[in-house]
């Protein structure tokens, strides 16, 4: 008889979603789980702007266009992982993108990493959605391997994975995401070991729930309202979030770019439409 | 409309009472639905009523009197002339007049009464109807006081009259409907009912020369009316009473007036929590401030939720099973199988927002089938089973409503009261 792998979790409401941490096995510190809460109540404490937080300080000072300092050590670690998955995304995925104003973006903004501060040529403000919950299940996964620990699932609203290592039944952790009008069906499968996924969506439960912010094209400022679904499989939970996220507001030419990139980790549904399954990885859904 | 047009829509309004009254547990729960609507044919000896108060509330009631097969408008009477005026044009030309409803009752020529007055009135208008050997038929609410309530009732009963009140929810198919699905089961245990009535106006009728603003704004004024209690409430807590298949145990209450400051001496807002046995309860509010939420009965049940104003049945979304939590069951087992993630990014306890179900619509005529009923009634002498205890429960739960908050205290429901 097979003994009974040890398994623990952690659940906890943090960055307006249900946070799941599960730890498979026996290897690793008691408290890990816990230490691994609290650095993602850290990344929300630091990256929120529904109440009071350095990110909420640093876009009053932004807006009024004066320099402003990053003195928190969780938003300069965001801001620097800002830097390379906007880059990465060519642009698409721009956390200062802002209907309000018609050139505000990260390309307008100067951070200067060495002396710690921020100044942009326009009004700007932050907005961390569809980055924050990645990053923070990085600094989470950190703090786990850190710890000792050699098997975890990390889940952000489940639509936000991370992984640690192996399944603990051996192999990759296997993910399907099902099909918004077809529960039975599924958009995609796919096998993590030590990765990340993120899946954005402009259809489904929650995405009409107060304040979310509208998906924003940054270049151009077209809102995305056409039923779609990005999935996004990477080494980081903030370029999965970053990718998925650029996927969703992307023209055809920049969507067909970034999945060429990577075919076997990119995908995007255009919904309702489709049983027709393309071997493209940009899919109609008929 | 044509008369084959008429007769058709006739015909379907009442097939979906009759439908709605024939659910199991239903003939307990609305035995008279079935009766108003399964009897009136058409007849040359139709009942003769004579109407007092030929207001607003009044005219409409004529219009739905001229409406049915077994009844007539044999004389109307108001001490307010415009109104006469106002109401001729729906009554024959040799209908008479009437100042002064005493001189109506001597004259004769009468079956029974429809009484549209202001609520203080109606006791006296009542009993003086009994007293000519009439049978009555009053707006609701019943009466300003639960003693005048309980006198209308014992005084029907000692003259062996019919009294009957205005509730035409009792017989609007989708009430009806959604008391048959409730008692068949599909929204679960019935423990909460939220009504409320809501409305943004001040509810102040201009005052023409002539006459004072105590008698236009009757609805205004403590000595003629309990205001949102007995004018709006009274109606849903009759919902709440017929639903829960009981009266209240208890209630408290605060009011106030709160916005339309201008002399008025009825509350602006109300807000009352009505108890039931079995911990159940029917919150209620109205204002005159914010129609946003406007006038509904939220019947709520452990499976789902009635809204019978929406004219919609909703079921309880059952709770989603979490992907992961299914993941660590499996691996516990030793099963690998992939996780269905990305559904939705979970947010807390919104309300839902699933569209529910239609109860039925339709252009409906409840109030002319309450004087069909009211006319088979009259003609067998014997009253439709179970329509003055839900009137009298609801009237005696708005007035009682009205002393909690003046009191602020709670309230026991009265021992006191007549059994019907």
């Amino acid at each position: 008889m097979a003994v009974p792998i040890p398994t623990d979790v952690e659940r906890f409401m943090a960055m307006g979603t249900r946070i799941e941490l599960h730890r498979f096995g026996a290897a690793g510190a008691d408290d890990a789980l816990l230490a691994a809460r609290r650095a993602i109540e850290a990344v929300d404490d630091a990256l929120t702007i529904h109440r009071p937080s350095a990110t909420t300080a640093l876009n009053e000072r932004l807006l009024a266009g004066e320099t402003a300092p990053v003195d928190d050590p969780v938003l300069f670690d965001a801001l620097v992982a800002i830097d390379a998955v906007h880059e990465a995304t060519f642009g698409l995925f721009d956390p200062a993108a802002d209907r309000r104003f018609a050139v505000a973006g990260w390309r307008g903004i100067i951070f200067d990493r060495a002396a710690a501060r921020l100044c942009a040529t326009t009004p700007v403000a932050f907005d961390f959605g569809g980055f924050g919950k990645g990053f923070a299940l990085d600094r989470a996964g950190a703090v786990l391997r850190a710890a000792g620990i050699v098997s975890a699932c990390l889940s952000a609203g489940e639509s936000s994975i991370a992984v640690i290592g192996e399944h603990p039944l051996g192999g990759g952790w296997p993910f399907a995401v099902p099909h918004p009008s077809d529960p039975d069906d599924s958009l995609v499968q796919v096998e993590l070991i030590d990765q990340s996924l993120s899946i954005s969506a402009t259809v489904g439960a929650g995405t009409a729930a107060p304040d979310r912010a509208a998906m924003l094209r940054p270049d151009d400022r077209a809102v995305i309202t056409a039923p779609r679904c990005a999935v996004a499989v990477a080494r980081t939970g903030a370029l999965a979030e970053a990718m998925s996220t650029a996927l969703l507001v992307a023209d055809p030419e920049r969507a067909d770019r970034l999945i060429d990139q990577d075919r076997a980790n990119r995908f995007l549904f255009d919904l309702p439409c489709a049983t027709a399954r393309a071997s493209s990885a940009r899919m109609a859904l008929q | 409309m044509t008369d084959t047009n008429f007769d058709l829509s006739r015909r379907s309004f009442l097939d979906r009472v009759l439908m709605a009254a024939a659910g199991a547990g239903m003939t307990a729960a609305a035995p008279w639905a079935a009766i108003a609507a399964g009897t009136a044919a058409a007849t040359s000896d139709r009942v003769r009523i004579g109407v007092i108060g030929t207001g607003d509330r009044g005219r409409t009631l004529i219009q739905n009197i001229n409406k049915t097969r077994n009844c007539m408008v044999a004389a109307i009477c108001d001490n307010y002339e415009p109104h006469l005026t106002k109401a001729r044009p729906y009554v024959g030309a040799n209908t008479p007049v009437y100042a002064d409803h005493r001189a109506m009752l001597e004259k004769g020529g009468l079956d029974a009464l429809v009484i549209a007055t202001p609520l203080n009135l109606h006791a006296k208008h009542v009993l003086d109807g009994f007293d000519a050997g009439l049978h009555v038929w009053c707006e609701k609410a019943m009466a300003r006081t639960i003693p005048d309530c309980s006198a209308m009732v014992k005084r029907s009963q000692d003259s062996r009259k019919i009294l009957q009140i205005g509730h035409q929810r009792m017989f609007h198919p989708t009430y009806l409907n959604a008391l048959r699905r409730a008692k068949a089961g599909e929204i679960g245990s019935l423990t909460q009912i939220r009504a409320s009535w809501h409305r943004n106006n001040s509810w102040r009728r201009p005052v023409p020369a002539g006459v004072s603003d105590r008698q236009i704004n009757w609805r205004l004024y403590r000595d003629s009316s309990a205001g949102l209690m007995t004018e709006l409430a009274t109606h849903q807590l009759q919902v709440g009473n017929w639903f829960f298949d009981a009266v209240p145990t208890r209630v408290m209450g605060s009011g106030s007036i709160c916005f339309w400051k201008d002399g008025r001496e009825v509350y602006d807002h109300v807000a009352l929590i009505y108890e039931y046995a079995g911990g159940r309860k029917l919150i209620y509010t109205s204002l005159l401030n914010n129609a946003r939420y406007g006038c509904e009965e939220q019947i709520q049940g452990s499976k789902g939720t009635i809204e019978p104003e929406l004219g919609r049945i909703f079921q309880e979304v059952p709770p989603k099973v979490l992907a992961l939590q299914r993941m660590q069951k499996d691996v516990a087992r030793g099963k690998k199988r992939a996780v269905p993630i990305g559904g939705a990014t979970w947010f807390p306890e919104l309300p839902v927002t699933t569209p529910g179900e239609s109860l039925g619509w339709g252009e409906y005529d409840e109030t002319m089938l309450q004087f069909e009923g009211f006319g088979e009634a009259v003609r067998a002498n014997r009253a439709l089973p179970g329509l003055l205890a839900q009137a009298y429960a609801a009237s005696v739960a708005s007035l009682l409503g009205e002393q909690a908050m003046d009191r602020g205290e709670a309230l026991t429901w009265p021992t006191s009261l007549v059994t019907i």
